[in-house]
């Protein structure tokens, strides 16, 4: 079989040879077959396409249909204040405090050798504690109290703003403040506000719009500086304190309420905390309900985060 | 045809020849024969090339390759969005639905009246470049800003990678060179200005020489890119909004598309006509090289801070690894896949139930997703650096006016922080000065003698 | 059928000629002629530029209708004599040799004056404005009042160069980055922006108008829209325009929405001469 095909491919090698050029134009030839077949290929994405008919019969339904002039608000249900309280406590271990790299204004920020510590995961080590676990009503149909006029303090010292979570309320206005002998500047992700505040001062920042999960507060001056901050419309937000406890007062009772968990350090989506609980049941987005009865005060108890549900 | 054939055959038998004598592969000895045959045919009697046949070799790929209409434009989703939102991809086709239900296609735009947009406008910026009835040209944005914003205006065209910095994308609906407070959409002005001066050291070009009904269309049509933009943007968040009952589909009626969904950005793109900086005069009572002494005092102190990012010499490498909000994205998508992978790297599925396994599967599959989506449709994150003063390169325009626009609103969109409120006017005005004293500043001087420093690299 | 054959080849060849010459006599009907020139040193070059086409053109066609008379008389139907192997004129190559060269050589010498004019002999004063190319625009600087370019009354403009009539002016050419290439069609000037040099261009416009610029060097993938534009203007108007224009960069108020710029005390830099 071998010898075969030699003997046929030196017989046609004893043709005359032929003008190199032509050799090149084949040989050119060839590559654009082989481009022309292989095709460029990009490693884009593309996403579904539009269902133009479905497109073209909502336009017409919009056009059609007019706003109604006055948006009717979900009438009020239930009669009756409650509480909610709990406790979240975490079965894992924390592991060592992480230093944080603080290079800029050393004389300030590193002032006596202080060292500024990742405040992401903070576990009480008597009570186990989780701290800063931010739990907020989603939808409500009636607020207990207005918006309060008096401002609330976000304060920032020694090259960390004082508290890792911020809870807030639309409309009520917040005194940003620093208390450091530098400059620095707060820029809340998310809200366009990002101010420069001088040494000692303050300025006053108003929530327009809530945030739908906690969103970050940095300075972009000394990049190491991270907080939260979450803003809700009808105020129905606790941050959990240093022992893992938080409450949440003058819930509307008699009405179903849904509650939003969030953990910075959580693994479930963008934060959001699904815990397993025998008599609460936990969707995937962080989310449970409850049914408050009026000046019931509701103690959910030991909230336990098991270790897998926060990360590294 | 022949001559192919010829030169294949030398090929191929040089290169099986070596092979067999290296013992790496035996001759499909049964190939070669009905090859051979073939080669002998295509030569006629007379040993004659035989031209059609290599005209049909040459010709038959190039029309196999590219011939026919190209498809029509189409938007490309926001699927960095929608992977960071995990939607499936019915959810993402009912997005798609929705937006082309609210603002068309590329061809053909649709601007509903509560957009308060210019629907002429828009069909003279909007399609591929033509001419119309009249002799107009239509198409101005393929024409002039689709290569490097996309059509989809999201800063991704075929010459976005190779920019520094990247095209702007406007899906955000953030904009940097405006006159209007910092959480503010530019004006119809602010952005016919950016049109015809272009933004000095970046790539965006002056397109002075258009004429103003052009400009104006253009404007409008980046207007609508955004709108178009923030609305998708709005409509995967709300997914993460909804309750059980909703299955994963958002709802389709005039009350949450149009009043939750597009009302609020129409109104804040109309209120950015009354948001204009209300700009005081220059202090008229101060000679200017005082004015430039206590800028500089303001520069280098704890009131404004410009020496932390824009450093000590002004040449801007105070802070050099932080990142604008379009880069952020991307940066902050890459952390959460790595962590992702990691994690799912580490965890076993040795002792997990077959709904944990689930999960776990569900979880890898949209990490791989997020990942494709991230090397396909995102440029990869760049460093944002402060401006270098001494060059006399403004990006937003160098009057003293443009000046004081970036101290007191910042740079929305940038770390550049606002001191609106918190530095008064006469201090702003103080630093602009001395900002524009810069590049002529040699050992803090300015004279007619003294070389220019820094600022002529040219 | 042979006849015919050669015939078509002959007109065939023909055809180069009569329509090479077509285009000629019929391209400035259409406007595909030199672009208007308003240039004082343009009449120069434009007639270099006829006296090679006149020049040229008379060989072309001369050698364009011998070689179809040749075709036509000599193919093989109608010259069936026995052929002749001829060892070539040694006369015929020198003449045609000898003649072409001394014609490049009168050209060589003929523009000298030209070439002088246009690219040595720069006139005595400051640059009136600094072009410096940059992908994908022309960026201009204009000296202020002080007369002296790089010190911060300068005025900074892109792609809208306008220039005074009826002096010289004397334009300072820079890039960037890349090589670009200065290219006024209507002015008869081109000079490579080359990085790294300051290159000097001067001529004197004769008209008022406003013209194209164009980069006539690759520089990347935008430089087919490298475009920018230049306006003639009187001298008067030219010193009017910058006044207002450099008010308008030294704004320190926004305008009015009813159009009309107002700019306010323009800080305008004064240099401390100590």
């Amino acid at each position: 079989m071998m010898t075969r095909t030699l003997r046929i491919f030196s017989q046609r090698l004893s043709v005359a040879p032929q003008p190199r050029w032509v050799g090149c134009l084949g040989l050119a030839g060839s590559v654009v077959v082989g481009l022309a077949a292989a095709g460029c290929g990009s490693a884009v994405v593309s996403g579904p396409s539009p269902d133009f008919e479905v497109a073209r019969a909502l336009r017409d339904e919009l056009g059609a249909s007019t706003s109604e002039t006055e948006t009717a608000d979900t009438a009020p249900q239930g009669i009756g204040w409650a509480t909610l309280k709990g406790r979240f406590v975490f079965s894992g271990s924390p592991g060592a405090a992480i230093a944080l790299v603080v290079d800029k204004d050393t004389q300030v920020c590193s002032k006596d050798g202080m060292k500024l510590y990742d405040r992401s995961l903070l576990v009480d080590e008597s009570t186990k504690g989780l701290a800063n676990v931010v739990l907020f009503l989603r939808n409500s149909s009636r607020v207990k109290s207005e918006v309060p006029t008096e401002s609330l303090l976000l304060d920032q010292e020694n090259c960390e703003f004082l508290a890792p979570v911020f809870a807030g309320r639309v409309g009520q206005p917040i005194d940003v403040k620093n208390s450091d002998p530098i400059g620095h500047n707060t820029n809340i992700a998310g809200t366009s506000f990002n101010q420069l505040i001088p040494a000692g001062e303050s300025t006053i920042f108003t929530p327009a719009r809530e945030t739908g999960l906690p969103v970050t507060v940095t300075c972009n001056i000394h990049p190491w500086m991270k907080a939260y901050a979450v803003f809700r419309e009808d105020g129905y937000v606790a941050v959990s304190a240093a022992d893992g406890s938080f409450t949440i007062p003058d819930l509307p009772a008699g009405e179903p309420l849904e509650f939003q968990v969030w953990h910075e350090r959580s693994t479930g989506r963008s934060g959001a905390v699904s815990l397993e609980q025998p008599d609460l049941k936990w969707n995937a987005k962080g989310r449970f309900k409850i049914e408050l009865k009026a000046d019931e005060v509701r103690d959910l108890g030991t909230l336990e985060v098991p270790a897998d549900a926060i990360k590294g | 045809m022949n001559m192919l054939v010829s030169m294949f055959e030398r090929e191929y038998v040089t290169v099986t020849n070596f092979a067999a004598q290296a013992g790496m592969m035996t001759l499909p000895g049964d190939l070669s024969e009905p090859l051979a045959m073939g080669c002998r045919r295509v030569r006629d009697r007379r040993g004659h090339v035989c031209w059609l046949g290599m005209a049909a070799a040459l010709l038959i790929p190039l029309v196999g390759a590219g011939c026919g209409q190209t498809a029509a434009a189409s938007y490309r989703l926001n699927l960095v969005e929608s992977a960071k939102q995990r939607l499936r991809p019915e959810q993402e086709q009912q997005v798609a639905t929705i937006l082309a239900a609210l603002f068309g296609t590329p061809d053909e735009p649709v601007a509903l009246a509560e957009c308060g947009l210019d629907e002429a406008k828009l069909k003279l910026a909007a399609g591929p470049v033509r001419s119309d009835i009249v002799g107009r040209k239509n198409g101005l944005y393929r024409e002039h800003c689709a290569h490097c914003h996309g059509v989809t205006g999201d800063g991704m065209g075929p010459t976005a990678a190779f920019l520094n910095p990247y095209p702007r994308d406007y899906r955000p609906g953030v904009f940097k060179f405006k006159s209007t407070e910092r959480a503010d959409k530019p004006t119809h002005a602010d952005l016919v200005m950016v049109l015809r001066n272009g933004l000095a050291g970046s790539s965006m070009p002056s397109f002075a020489l258009l004429s103003d009904a052009k400009i104006d269309a253009l404007a409008e049509y980046v207007k609508y890119l955004s709108i178009r933009g923030e609305v998708e943007l709005a409509l995967m968040r709300a997914f993460f909004e909804l309750d059980d009952e909703d299955q994963g589909r958002l709802p389709d009626d005039r009350e949450f598309l149009i009043d939750e969904i597009l009302l609020p950005v129409v109104e804040s793109w109309q209120a950015a006509e009354d948001a204009l900086i209300d700009v005081p005069e220059m202090p008229t009572d101060i000679d200017l090289a005082d004015s430039i002494a206590k800028g500089r005092e303001l520069y280098h102190g704890n009131k404004a801070n410009c020496v932390k990012c824009h450093g000590v010499t002004a040449l801007g490498d105070g802070q050099v690894n932080d990142y604008d909000d379009w880069n952020k994205v991307v940066v902050q998508a890459h952390t959460t896949v790595q962590g992702g992978l990691e994690r799912a790297g580490e965890t076993s599925t040795w002792e997990m139930d077959a709904d944990e396994v689930a999960e776990y599967r569900a979880e890898l599959a949209w990490l791989d997703r997020y990942e494709s989506v991230l090397g396909g449709n995102a440029l990869p994150p760049r460093t944002i650096r402060p401006r270098n003063l001494r060059q006399g390169i403004y990006r937003g325009g160098m009057r003293p006016l443009d000046l004081y626009y970036r101290i007191h609103a910042g740079i929305n969109g940038a770390p550049m922080p606002a001191a609106k409120g918190t530095v008064p006017p006469e201090d702003i005005w103080h630093i602009v000065n001395y900002i524009r004293s810069l590049p002529y500043d040699f050992n803090g001087t300015l004279g007619a003698d003294k070389p220019m420093v820094a600022r002529d690299r040219l | 059928m042979k006849r015919l054959v050669a015939i078509f080849w002959s007109l065939l060849f023909l055809s180069v000629p009569v329509l090479g010459v077509a285009t000629f006599i019929v391209g400035p009907a259409y406007d595909i002629w030199l672009p208007r020139d308003v240039s004082e040193h343009g009449a120069a070059v434009d007639s270099l530029f006829y006296f090679i086409l006149a020049l040229t053109g008379v060989v072309f066609i001369v050698t364009e209708v011998v070689l179809f008379w040749f075709i036509w008389k000599y193919d093989e139907t109608r010259a069936t004599g026995p052929v002749r192997y001829v060892h070539g004129s040694h006369t015929l190559e020198v003449v045609w040799t000898i003649i072409p060269a001394a014609v490049l050589l009168f050209l060589a010498i003929y523009q000298m004056n030209t070439w002088a004019d246009v690219k040595m002999r720069r006139p005595n004063m400051a640059p009136t404005v600094e072009v410096i190319g940059r992908q994908f625009e022309w960026r201009l600087r204009y000296p202020g009042r002080d007369g002296m370019l790089g010190t911060p009354d300068d005025l900074h403009l892109v792609n809208d160069l306008h220039l005074p009539i009826d002096e010289d002016v004397l334009i300072q050419l820079k890039s960037m980055d890349v090589l670009h290439s200065f290219f006024l069609p209507n002015v008869r000037i081109k000079q490579d922006a080359v990085p790294g040099m300051k290159i000097p261009v001067w001529f004197k416009a004769r008209e008022e108008g406003v013209f194209d610029i164009v980069c006539a060097e690759l520089c990347g993938w935008g430089h087919y829209k490298m475009k920018g534009r230049v306006t003639f203007v009187t001298r008067a108007a030219f010193d009017n325009w910058l006044e207002r224009k450099y008010a308008e960069q030294e704004a320190t108020q926004p305008d009015p929405p009813d159009g009309l710029a107002a700019v306010g005390v323009p800080q305008t830099f004064q240099l401390v001469t100590n």
